[in-house]
Formats: C-alpha cells, structure tokens, sequence
C-alpha cells in the first residue's frame, strides 16, 4: 500500500511537471556577446524564470549576429526577441516588416515613462514604437590624472587649452590621444561625431538631421577639416595616422593606463576597460566634458554639451508567436532599476545601463564617484538641452557607413573635406528617398 | 537462343534505357544538391543584381542600373585591381616557394616528415588564429619591428597593415605564409610522380642541380603546377577572409578587394542588390578564368 501510494505520488509529481512543461513558453533571445553573458543570465534570465512557471526565456549570444539574423528573419526561424545594432539598422528591419510595432506594449506598461524621452524617441520609426535601447552612453574626454598631476597640468576646458595640451604632450613624445580602428574600422565615427557636434555645434548638426541645414555647410567642413589636420597632419591619435590603423582592441587603452597617451576622447563604455587597465598600472584615471572646439558661441549651446548615444537596440520578431510574453519579457527588463544597475555594475557601467529614469540613489553602494559624476551630469545637462548626436544612434545606414569610411580617404589626401561632404549629402538624400531617415525628437 | 534478333534487339534497347535511367537515378540527389546550393542561388543573385533590394525590403527591379552604377563608381575598379595585385602575388610569390620547397625536399631522406609536417601547420590553423599571430608579430608597439628598434636596429618598425602603401602587400604575405605550405605538399607529390631514370640520366649528362629542376622536375609536374595556377586564379577572386581579418579593407580602401567590397555593402549599407551586382562581376571573372584554362586544353596544352 505505501509503495502503491509513493508510486501515485510521483505519477502525480510527473504529470504535474509534464502540464506545467507543456504550459511554459518559452522566449528566445539573440544578444550580440558582450562579455557579460554570465551576469545577464543570472541577474535577469535565471531570475526572471525562477519566478515566471509560464515563461522561460531561452538567451542566446550570437556571434557575428548582424551576418545571422538577416537570413534568420527572412527564413521565419529569427528569435522572438531580437538585438539590433543601432536606430538605423532597426529602421532597415522595419521596412522590411520583420519588426512587431512595441507601442501597444509602451501604452500598456508604461515605458515611456520609465525610459528617457530621448532614448524612447530614437526607438521610434514611423510614429510607432519598434525598439528599446539596450544602453546609453556618451563621449567625454578621459585623462590620465596621475600623469596630469605629475606634470600640473589643468584639466582643458576650452578648445585653446585642449589644442595647446595636446601639442604639449606630442612635443614630450607622448601620444596626446590613444586611439586606433584596426579591429573596428567604423572608430572613425566616434571622432567624426565628435568634431561635428563640438565644433559646429549640436543645433547645427540637429539642423542637418532634419534636413534644414545642408551637410556641405562651412561649419560641418570646418569641422572635419580640423579632425583631418589633427589625425593626418599631427598624428594626435595614436601617434600617427598609420599607428591609429594600426592600433586596436585594447592598445589605446593600455598606452593610456601607461602614461604613453596622456587623453583620451571615446565613449563611456570605456568605463568598463579602465578600472583593470589601471589597475595594472598603478596610475589613476578621471574624465572631463569635452569643450567646445570652436570659439563661436552662436554655435555652441553652453560651456560643453554631451552627445546622446544608444549601445544598441532590442526589438521583436513580427513572426513571434509568444507576443504577450515577449511584451511581459521587456516589461521585466524595464521595471527593476535596481537590478538592471546592479547588471551594469558588473561592467563597470560601461554597458547594460538601460536608459531608465535613475536618480542618483538609485545607483549601488560603492559605486565609482566618477562614474555616478558622469550618470549626474549627464542627467543634468542633457535634460537642460545641452546635447549633441552621435552618428551610430542617429545616422540612417548608409550615410553612416560613408561618413566612417570614406573620411579615410580624406586623411589619405585622396579626396578633398568639399568632395567628402557633397558626398555624404548625396547619401544622405538617397536615405531620405528610400525614407530611412530617422525621426528626431525636436530640440527644446 | 529463345529470343528472336527483334526482341534481342528490344532487350537490348529496353536494357540500355534502364541504365540510363539508372545513370540518372544515381546522379539525381548530386544535381538535386548541386540545384539547390549553386544553380538555383545563382540564378536568384543575377535576379537581384538587377534589382534594388535591402536585403529586408520588398526588391525593386531597376534592369542594369547597378551594373551602371558599378562602372562609374571608383572604389569598385580599385578593388578589382587590388585583386589583380593579389592574384599576381599568388601566382608568384607563394609558387616560387612552393616549388623551391617541394624541390628541396624531395631530395633529402632523413626528418623529411618533420618538415612536412611544419610546412603544412599553417594551412591547417585557423585564418582567426593565423591573423592574430601576425597582428600581434607586427605590432607597431610590441612587434618584432619595435623589438628591434629597442635594440638600435632601424628600419623595421613599419605600420605594415597601417600604412596605405604596404597593407596590401602585409595581408598576401600572411596569406601566403599560411597557403605555400599547402603548394610544398601538393608539388612533393606530383614530383615523386616523375620518373627517377630522368635524374638519373640528367645526372650522367652533368646537368647540375637547377638544370635538373629546369629540364626534369617543372615539364614532370607541369599538370600539377598548371592546376594550381588555375586553382589560385579562381580562388583569388573571391579572397576575404585574411583581409577582413586584418585590415578589414583599409586604410582608405588601400586593400579593399570585390569580397570585402561587397561584404560591406550588404551587412552595412545595407545594398543587397548592389552587391550581388559585384558578385556577379566576380562571377563573370572567374568563368572567364576557367574559359581561358578550357580553350588552351582544346587547343592542345597540357593541362
């Protein structure tokens, strides 16, 4: 009788877990690998379905995902979930209908106030909501503050200081800014975007994305003929133009934590690679706005501005056949601050930092003073208006690709700053034609 | 015989056709492959070259214009002669040391395995891993180069894949070093194909050692080594994988070829149509390859 009875029981137990498997849906999830695959799976996906029995999200890094999930999408056997190598490539997906609207989602749960208008903005394609950024970032000027402190240098907060430190610094040898593109030729649009929005200024830049303003303009050729002089004529990235082909991966970084390179002008997901850098080194590192390049105030919109960037998109498969449960999925992602910092914090900041509405509370105990300096003042002056455009967030795709390809050929001398520009319009107005231009949020 | 000369000639016809069909029966999962895989893509890339297509939107038929386009755009003729270069590069450089190495080493007896074995590592190691060795041994900073320089020897700290004038040059020789080794083997099997009496009467006539090579060892293998130039012809057309690795196709397009030229306008401008264009460009040339290769054969060459 009791061996009849532990029989019914674990009879019952399976048949229990059979409805209960057969019940679950599960959602898959493509992520380009970012090296924080492991945390993502234990903060978000193992907790996430540790307490949903009815769905399971099945997270899968991807590697060369932008090759995969073309062919994949078009096949019908493309991921529910899916990620997105930027607003352009998003927007490529919506014209080809593989992308499910979101904004019944955003109506429902709420996430336009949960992420920040700007980045919820950048999602936005057609009036409707396709995508949510995955993270945000910036470019500032990072410095070696040990080897600042060495020499009593002052942290530049105009362009003469900048210009004159850095002539100073190449003077002694050194590499006035580490940088390179050999293992990631698209670089050159950290520096293009840049140079554009420091030295003609964001309103004008604002003023070309919408088309009020043309590419070809003085400022816009100012400013890439003053990238060109720096990179080609000074060699200040890298040390000289053939170094900055040559240098990629984790060189800039290195020659940075060394005190070989004294500045460097990148993206906060740079946040993630110095504190080990560093570390190694003995030295210390800080950051610092990135001032204005030109003198001309009517350009500018204050004493330094910060450009707005997404790492990133996460959008839906229009063939999901879980939707309900892929909306409950990014609901998830989006309602817990606390745990998506506590993600984040386990890059340094550097990547997952999900643009939600975060005060400065709301960021862990012992996080780096520069970092939450950083989430602070970039809170404070971007919702003051003092923001400028990065090209991977904001460019459709094939005016990007020209402007961080084609710029090499100016540095070459194998095209004229005129020749580039009249180019990079000409793209520009075929994005327009095709409709790939991407909606902006108009400036306050 | 129980069978008339008429149905004798029936069973004989009946039989033949069986075996036809069974001739095809076998063939057909081959064709069927062949169908899926190569015709029938091949045949949709031309469709698409002639269209304008994201590769997600709804293709556009715009007839020529992508042929138009790629006549008049520069960066396209500039990679075609950067696959020209390298196709030159290939025929000669890597032959060269192909040869010299399969000669040198079919005449020696002792260890000839051990350097077998190291000429072929190379080939079999992964383009990702080759790339990297050679990125990290020619490092402008931490290079063989600057080693040398530290030590007071100048003159090769050079930004091999940095500089617009040698990036080319630096990603064949990566190549090379990684695909000779595959040459040393094929050409050391097609010399031990060659009759030894023809040594040994050059030997008797005095011919020294190149002679030997000159007159004996190339007219031996000249099958051998005429395929492999075919074989490198038609692979070259398509090379991609060293130069994405590497240079990714610059600086300023200075090693772009067609592969990494057409790699970057469908997955990052997203011109799918476009780039089939190039594809079928790439195509043509290597059809053309082959149809030189076939006409010299009928017209009585050895190959």
């Amino acid at each position: 009788m009791k061996r009849l009875s532990i029989l019914m029981l674990l009879t019952l137990f399976i048949m229990v877990g059979a409805v209960g498997a057969q019940d679950a849906v599960t959602v898959t999830w493509w992520m380009e690998p970012s090296g924080s695959d492991d945390h993502v799976q234990e903060l978000i996906i193992d907790v996430f379905n540790a307490s949903h029995d009815n769905i399971q999200i099945d997270y899968q890094p991807q590697e060369s995902i932008n090759d995969q999930l073309r062919p994949a999408l078009q096949a019908g056997v493309g991921p529910d979930i899916v990620w997105l190598a930027g607003n352009a490539a998003a927007s490529q997906y919506v014209a080809g209908g593989f992308l499910l609207p979101l904004t019944g989602y955003a109506d429902a749960y709420g996430w336009a106030d949960k992420l920040l208008p700007w980045a919820y903005g950048a999602g936005i394609v057609a009036g409707e909501l396709y995508s949510i950024p995955v993270t945000y970032e910036s470019m500032v000027l990072f410095y070696n503050k040990t080897v600042f402190e060495e020499n009593g240098w002052e942290v530049p907060r105009t362009a003469d200081e900048l210009w004159s430190l850095a002539q100073q610094t190449a003077d002694m040898g050194l590499v006035p800014f580490p940088y390179g593109n050999a293992t990631w030729q698209p670089s050159n649009e950290h520096l293009m975007g840049i140079y554009l929005n420091n030295y003609a200024g964001p309103d004008n830049v604002y003023a070309a994305l919408i088309g009020e303003k043309a590419w070809t303009d003085s400022e816009f050729a100012e400013a890439t003929d003053l990238l060109r002089e720096h990179i080609a004529d000074l060699g200040w990235f890298g040390g000289s133009l053939e170094d900055y082909y040559s240098l990629g991966g984790n060189d800039p970084t290195a020659m940075f934590a060394s005190g070989e390179g004294t500045m460097m002008m990148s993206g906060t997901w740079m946040f993630r690679g110095l504190g080990p850098a560093f570390e190694e080194t003995g030295m210390e590192w800080d950051w610092a706005p990135l001032p204005p390049f030109s003198e001309d105030a009517d350009m500018q919109v204050g004493p330094y501005s910060y450009d707005l960037a997404l790492g990133g998109n996460l959008g839906v498969n229009a063939a999901t056949e879980h939707p309900e449960e892929v909306g409950i999925v990014l609901d998830f992602l989006l309602s817990d601050k606390a745990r998506i910092l506590e993600l984040a914090s386990t890059t340094g900041f550097g990547e997952w930092v999900i643009p939600l509405r975060y005060e400065i509370d709301d960021f862990p105990p012992g996080t780096d003073e520069r970092v939450l300096r950083f989430h602070s003042d970039f809170a404070e002056t971007t919702g003051a208006g003092r923001y400028g455009y990065t090209a991977w967030t904001f460019w459709p795709a094939r005016a990007n690709q020209q402007l961080w390809e084609a710029i090499e050929l100016v540095w070459a001398g194998e095209m004229s700053v005129e020749e580039y520009l009249e180019n990079h319009a000409a793209e520009w107005a075929q994005d327009a034609a095709d409709g790939l231009v991407l909606s902006i949020l108009p400036r306050e | 015989m129980a069978f008339k000369i008429d149905s004798r000639v029936g069973v004989t016809s009946a039989y033949r056709w069986r075996q036809i069909l069974s001739n095809y029966i076998f063939l057909a999962p081959v064709v069927a492959l062949n169908l899926i895989v190569i015709v029938i893509p091949s045949l949709t890339s031309v469709y698409i070259s002639m269209t304008k297509w994201s590769g997600l939107n709804q293709p556009e038929f715009v007839g020529l214009a992508n042929f138009e386009r790629l006549i008049n755009d520069p960066i396209y003729w500039k990679s075609l002669s950067h696959n020209v270069i390298w196709t030159i590069f290939f025929l000669t450089i890597p032959v060269a040391m192909g040869l010299t190495g399969a000669f040198l080493l079919s005449g020696i007896k002792r260890f000839q395995m051990v350097y077998r074995v190291a000429f072929f590592i190379p080939y079999v190691i992964a383009s990702v891993v080759n790339t990297e060795l050679w990125r990290t041994l020619l490092h402008p900073r931490h290079g063989i180069g600057a080693w040398l320089a530290k030590q007071g020897i100048e003159g090769f700290d050079i930004r091999v894949f940095g500089s617009k004038h040698t990036a080319l040059y630096g990603v064949a020789f990566v190549d090379s070093w990684h695909f000779w080794g595959f040459l040393v083997i094929v050409y050391l099997a097609a010399m031990y194909q060659v009759q030894p009496d023809l040594y040994e009467v050059a030997i008797l006539e005095g011919a020294s050692r190149f002679q030997r090579f000159r007159h004996v060892t190339v007219p031996g293998i000249r099958p051998t080594l005429v395929f492999t130039l075919l074989m490198i012809m038609i692979w070259s057309v398509p090379a991609f994988d060293y130069i994405y690795l590497l240079t990714d196709g610059g600086p300023a397009h200075a090693s772009e070829v067609l592969g990494t030229y057409l790699y970057n306008m469908s997955f990052f401008r997203f011109e799918v149509g476009y780039a089939a264009a190039i594809g079928v460009t790439m195509a043509l040339i290597t059809a053309f390859i082959v149809a030189i290769f076939v006409i010299l054969r009928r017209r009585g060459w050895e190959i």
